[in-house]
């Protein structure tokens, strides 16, 4: 047989890949819709998720797209200047696989599965705003050039203070969110006026209400954990607006379901992107119920409601600022301390008692930080587990046996 | 008063233990092939033949292990690491407060509460550096029966290092060792320090000794002692470790 030429073999690597990353999102929607607590307002979202592109989020949301990594750039500024933040996914294992070539062996999963679905599906002339997070996402246009994706990508760069409690911290974050906003406001030709930019906050204040609801139900067990996950991932594949209906839609259809037995856990750490849900599937099979989290993939996707007394442009943006960096709990902050206090008071509200916590292979800060929370959650009479994997499968009886023994220590300590 | 079974489905054997009222009867084990159940059953069937009992003596089969629900016909699935807690608690005569088991294709330590319940634990990622399968590995790669790795090692005078971290890693090593001539004994001796770092970097630092081993490689004097060095804490080992899990597994069938 004749071997392909160069140039063919790229192609067909391409392909197959493809193939792969459609059965990856095809089998876990289909088992989706195949649950007993499948609703068919569910899929108003399934149908989202049918299509993770840039490009889709484009065509559904009617506006020119601006690609996102992280959860620190101000969605409502980027909004009010007419075009679509979108975070990209980044859940496909075979997307990881079809990046491998050039890039550090225990590169984090999650940047390497986006920059293998780039090569697929980007718009390369949609631009990139990226804050400068781990180390990942700051090297990441060198990853972007080196795994052929985009020679010279367009980013906007956010300098990220990572120490929020000093004062000058705060100033030179709204200094570069000020930055932002003139760079938006070039790249759309017009200015964020302050009519606009309350539109596009309200818009926002729409969202959280909506998932503040979803929340409320997961915690009350009328939406699994599993569904609330879902839904959360289909945020950036409609406008805000939009997405907040969708979930008004589907709030109604909710109705107490019977919770998993072994107990209710906070789940922690890593972002888990769609389709990759080998943690919260797992967890659901160990018999553990997610009841809360705080991973940027899921509850802290984007901020709270804003909150603020003055209504200027100055204002509004100075609120969104704070509310961006300092409300922010990604573990890259030197000083983080709100993170602990924040499971701590979700655990008065939401009534887990366990937090399990997932650490993705190469993810150094969620990694690092998972040690320092181990001690005072136990000491707080919560019980542990810290997960490390990827995005593989081989692992999952590993996993399994693990979860399964945790459930029985949070059983044994009733 | 009726038998309880406790089958222990594990990645490289299937261990079954016949007790009654706490007592064990008879241990049995067969290594892990397709048909688990099937297999498990026929050990069962084994055991019995040997007690002189029928099945209709058996109050019921607790399964455990990375195999259990491959087994059709359990009346209880117990966790694995619970078992092992149970288990060895029993049989320590309620001493046991911490466990190292390293399994096939795995590597544990447990805390437990003094109730013999899991108070905490901690398990290995993915890589079969530091389990069974690692012996498994050198001893075909070093011609030697795992039942001679304790003599061997003790012959041992030199310090080699080997890698812990990577199985793959280790056994270029040993094959490097052994193209330079370098005897069997100093490469086993190497291996049970490399698997004995493992398992210290796993358990808690302030893990109450002394330290219960379980696992078919428990059997290893040589690991026992290259433990009891990383450690510095005195290990024990039961008569019988590898069957500790399927024991503690019939201590969840009802009275």
């Amino acid at each position: 047989m004749k071997h392909a030429q160069s140039a063919n073999r790229e192609e067909l690597f391409h392909r197959k890949a493809e193939r792969k990353m459609a059965a990856e999102s095809a089998q876990l929607l289909a088992a989706l819709r195949n649950r007993e607590d499948y609703r068919s307002e569910f899929d108003a979202f399934l149908e989202l998720l049918s299509d993770t592109s840039d490009a889709a989020a484009a065509r559904r949301s009617g506006r020119p797209v601006l690609k996102l990594l992280c959860v620190q750039a101000p969605l409502e500024l980027i909004h009010a200047a007419g075009f679509h933040p979108f975070r990209v996914f980044g859940g496909s294992l075979a997307a990881a696989a079809l990046a491998a070539g050039n890039l550090p062996a225990l590169t984090c999963p999650l940047l390497r599965a986006v920059l293998g679905e780039l090569r697929l599906k980007a718009s390369p002339a949609a631009g990139w705003i990226l804050p400068t997070t781990c180390d990942w996402v700051v090297k990441f246009p060198e990853m972007l050039r080196l795994s052929g994706v985009e020679d010279s990508p367009q980013i906007e760069w956010l300098e990220l203070p990572r120490l929020k409690s000093r004062p000058d911290s705060r100033e030179r974050w709204l200094t570069e969110i000020w930055r932002l906003k003139e760079f938006l406001e070039k790249l759309a030709g017009r200015k964020i006026g302050r009519k606009t930019l309350l539109e596009s906050i309200g818009r926002y204040a729409r969202a959280a209400a909506a998932r503040q609801k979803l929340r409320e139900a997961r915690i009350e067990g009328r939406l699994s954990p599993l569904w609330f996950m879902l839904v959360m991932s289909a945020f950036f594949l409609d406008e805000a607006g939009g997405w907040a209906a969708r979930v008004e839609r589907l709030l109604p259809a909710l109705t107490r379901r019977r919770e998993n037995s072994g107990g209710r856990i906070f789940l922690a750490g890593s972002p888990i992107v769609f389709p990759n849900f080998k943690l919260p599937l797992l967890l659901e099979e160990a018999g553990l119920t997610a009841v809360a989290d705080d991973l940027c993939s899921s509850e802290r996707l984007f901020p709270g409601t804003l909150t603020t007394g003055d209504g200027s442009v100055f204002g509004l943006v100075s609120a969104l600022a704070g509310s961006y960096h300092q409300g922010c709990l990604c573990p890259v902050f030197a000083d983080n301390e709100r993170r602990i206090n924040n499971i701590l008071n979700q655990r008065r509200e939401a009534a887990f008692q366990g937090v399990v916590l997932g650490v993705l292979k190469g993810c150094h800060p969620y990694d690092l930080e998972s040690y320092s929370l181990e001690e005072p959650l136990k000491a707080q009479g919560l019980k542990f587990i810290r997960l490390e994997t990827d995005y593989t499968q081989e692992d999952r009886q590993n996993l399994l046996t693990r979860l399964e023994a945790y459930r029985e220590t949070i059983r044994n300590a009733e | 008063m009726k038998l309880k079974i406790g089958v222990d489905l594990g990645s490289t054997a299937i261990k079954t233990v016949i007790a009654q009222e706490g007592e064990v009867l008879w241990r049995g084990r067969t290594n892990t092939a397709p048909g688990q159940e099937e297999h498990a059953l026929r050990l069962i069937g084994s055991g019995l033949r040997a007690l002189g009992f029928a099945m209709d003596a058996v109050a019921g089969i607790a399964v455990t292990g990375y195999g259990k629900k491959l087994f059709a016909d359990a009346s209880v699935r117990v966790d694995e690491i619970g078992a092992n807690a149970a288990g060895l608690f029993r049989l320590s005569g309620g001493a046991a407060r911490t466990i190292i088991n390293i399994g096939g294709q795995d590597l544990k330590v447990l805390r437990l509460d003094e109730n013999g319940r899991v108070a905490d634990f901690r398990m290995n990622d993915k890589c079969a550096a530091g389990t069974g399968r690692f012996f498994e590995l050198a001893a075909r790669l070093l011609d030697t029966p795992l039942g001679g790795f304790g003599t061997l090692s003790r012959r041992a005078c030199q310090d080699l290092e080997l890698n812990s971290t990577c199985v793959v890693f280790a056994e270029s090593e040993m094959v490097s060792l052994l193209s330079r001539g370098t005897p069997r004994e100093e490469i086993i001796a190497a291996l049970h320090r490399s698997v004995a770092r493992r398992a210290a970097r796993l358990l808690w630092r302030d893990a109450p000794g002394p330290v219960w081993l379980d696992g078919g490689p428990a059997r290893n004097a040589g690991l026992v002692e290259a433990l009891e060095d990383q450690l510095m804490t005195e290990i024990r080992v039961l008569e019988e470790p590898q069957h500790t899990v399927a024991y503690g597994a019939t201590l969840a069938l009802a009275e």
